[in-house]
């Protein structure tokens, strides 16, 4: 029986105080752990969504509201970008390239995006990575798409296979029209980024999707262009499958941008900064309608400033709680050791040392401390399982379910050392009990 | 042997000795009666004889050694290895059992670890014998301490004492809390396993009527000249 053992008995004994104090500690672990994940695993998923793109274009709203709708996907501007403001801003000097994208409506609760071959071609994510194919190629028609790899997986999709797109937001489409499926001809590779959980269409097949709605006052003009396209993909169509096994040799490319009236937003690159800050003043006073262009990195800094202060008063109280939690450990063994000094001179007498009563006493705070951390590490990797898919789906952070980093070792070593150094209080008074009472039982 | 001489104690922040002695000796086997009324000076002298408090002036010295030129830790271990200590009452730790109680007595001691291990071959074993001898039933022996009455609480403290056969059993009023019939059998469990190991026993009370069992009675007051 080491002295060990005896203090795990003695913590056993005391059990209804120490698993409270325990649950405390455990619990403002939970808690720093968390946050610190969210905070880092959130800075990094915001800050490798889009690279490479100098200015996005989109109608006036704020700055970090046209960001989160065009790159995160994150609640939906109602203005848009009439497709001659696009075609005219497009053909500035010093534009390098430029990227059409049209949001709005949903797959299954994935985003749908319109686009054109240029996504695939000068969209940058993470460190100025090019997307990837997993699988397949670009849409070279109205009648294909591509998907995110996320989309694919959770959705068992895969090349070949004819899905519809339909109309509107949300799970619940409106319209289901068996009679204009679209084909899967790529599936991108995983990102980490929003694209993963994107459905990419051509421009043209948004009017398509829209034209077939009777509902919104989806442009009319569109509907006459239906019979066109109709036909036009109707022959695409039985071409599809065919167009996979061939490769993109005999798939020659066809019209994706049909006459859209409208568009969300565009991404542009320039071939110097010196464009850039040019064509975003010209932008944010175009005077054929009201536009605003961002520069993504500037905005994702003052997006990341903003939350900066969330997450430092969040790390502040989760400190302070695990003090606390601390704190409240103090506050039990301190009160305990006068109610134990008949144990600790009963411990006196058999030839414990005073330094074994000191140590005894230290044991405590460390198993209590140790056995903490122990269970709010266990409670942290209970709650990620559970808050993972929401904070994914909700906020488009991906909280990353490895194990813990060395910055978040280095925190429990921090809270383990401070446990340890508290529970040198009371292990102080009780070897100065010990000295003191020596042979005598007080109480 | 226990003997002590010219001792003088003053606690911090006290302007007198709380105890002053001449001169006193306990033979080995001896049975001493230590008669001493609360502030005699008992508690300081049960202190200074088993090594927890530090000898300020004079000497203490147990079975030929010296406590005087003993550091604190050498003291501990001396304790460890040769005294058994009975107190008054709450012996026991709550969060053992009776058992490890009594094993408890072995723990701070390679010395009576290897004693007790020599009669009965384990530790475990040798506790089990003792509560057994001091008439405490095997199935007492696996409750909770807080379920057994202050007389079987007092046997396996008794039985933590003498486990390992320490040569000096130090019981500090330790049948305060018994009544008359259940102290006087008490004793004579008590002395019956002191005559089996030839321990000293040195028994503290205030009460007088139990002196007539022992071999000499002392009167503290009489000879702590500090407190004449």
């Amino acid at each position: 029986m080491t002295l060990l053992k005896l203090a795990l008995k003695s913590c056993w004994n005391r059990r209804a105080s120490v698993l409270l104090t325990l649950f405390t500690i455990a619990i403002s672990v939970m808690l720093l752990l968390s946050i610190e994940r969210v905070r880092i695993d959130a800075k990094s998923s915001f800050s490798n969504t889009i690279s490479g793109t100098d200015l996005i274009v989109g109608a006036r709203t704020g700055d970090i509201q046209l960001l989160l709708s065009s790159v995160f996907r994150i609640g939906h501007s109602n203005n848009a970008v009439s497709w001659q403001s696009y075609q005219d801003i497009k053909k500035r000097r010093g534009v390098a390239w430029s990227i059409p994208i049209s949001l709005g409506d949903s797959h299954k609760g994935y985003a749908v995006l319109g686009t054109d071959s240029s996504y695939f071609e000068y969209y940058r994510y993470a460190k100025k990575q090019a997307l990837q194919f997993s699988s397949g190629r670009a849409f070279h028609n109205a009648k294909e798409l591509v998907l995110g790899s996320e989309v694919a997986k959770k959705l068992g999709y895969h090349l070949g296979q004819n899905i519809v797109i339909s109309h509107g937001m949300g799970n619940t489409s409106f319209h289901h029209h068996d009679d204009n499926p679209m084909t899967i001809v790529g599936i991108l590779a995983p990102t980490g980024t929003p694209v993963d959980k994107t459905v990419h269409i051509p421009l043209i097949a948004i009017d398509a999707i829209h034209a077939t709605n009777s509902k919104p006052r989806a442009i009319t003009r569109n509907s006459n262009k239906q019979h066109e396209h109709g036909s036009h993909s109707g022959q695409d169509h039985e071409h599809g499958p065919h167009d996979l096994d061939n490769g993109s040799l005999n798939s020659e490319p066809s019209d994706l941008i049909g006459s859209p009236k409208q568009i969300t937003a565009f991404l542009m690159g320039f071939d110097s900064p010196l464009y850039t800050l040019q064509v975003r003043r010209n932008i944010n006073q175009y005077k054929a309608e009201p536009l605003l262009a961002i520069m993504p990195t500037v905005t994702l800094k003052e997006l990341w400033d903003m939350l900066d202060i969330v997450e430092k008063i969040l790390l502040l109280f989760s400190m302070v709680v695990v003090i606390i939690s601390l704190l409240g450990m103090l506050t039990t063994l301190l009160a305990t050791v006068s109610q134990r000094r008949r144990e600790l001179a009963i411990l006196r007498s058999v030839g414990a040392r005073p330094w074994h009563i000191f140590s005894l006493l230290s044991f405590e705070a460390i198993i209590i401390t140790l056995l903490g951390c122990v269970f709010g590490t266990l409670l942290f990797y209970a709650g990620l399982l559970t808050v993972t898919p929401m904070l994914q789906s909700q906020f488009g952070i991906s909280l990353s379910l490895t194990p813990l980093s060395p910055y978040e070792l280095t925190l429990l070593g921090v809270i383990m050392l401070s446990g340890t150094l508290m529970g040198l209080f009371p292990a102080a008074r009780a070897y100065y009990y010990s000295l003191a009472d020596g042979m005598s039982i007080k109480i | 042997m226990i003997e002590i001489s010219d001792l003088i104690y003053t606690w911090q922040n006290h302007a007198h000795p709380t105890l002053q002695i001449k001169h006193l000796q306990v033979n080995d086997g001896e049975k001493v009666f230590l008669h001493g009324p609360s502030g005699s000076g008992k508690s300081t002298l049960l202190g200074l004889l088993t090594g927890t408090t530090p000898i300020q002036h004079g000497s203490v010295s147990v079975l030929g050694q010296s406590l005087a030129k003993l550091s604190g830790t050498k003291r501990d271990r001396f304790r460890a290895d040769h005294i058994g200590t009975i107190f008054q009452n709450f012996n026991l730790l709550p969060y053992l059992s009776p058992l490890e109680n009594v094993t408890l007595g072995c723990e701070f001691s390679p010395r009576r670890t290897k004693r007790a291990c020599d009669e009965r071959g384990q530790v475990v074993a040798q506790a089990h014998y003792l509560l057994n001898a001091l008439g405490l039933d095997d199935n007492l022996l696996s409750r909770s301490v807080s379920e057994l009455s202050i007389g079987q609480q007092q046997r396996v403290a008794a039985a933590r004492a003498f486990i390992g056969q320490p040569e000096v059993i130090i019981a500090d009023e330790p049948t305060s809390a018994l009544d008359a019939d259940t102290r006087e059998a008490f004793i004579a469990t008590l002395f019956g396993q002191a005559e089996k190991y030839q321990a000293t026993v040195i028994f503290v009370s205030h009460d007088n009527s139990l002196s007539h069992l022992f071999d000499r009675k002392i009167s503290l007051p009489s000879i702590n000249e500090a407190s004449q």
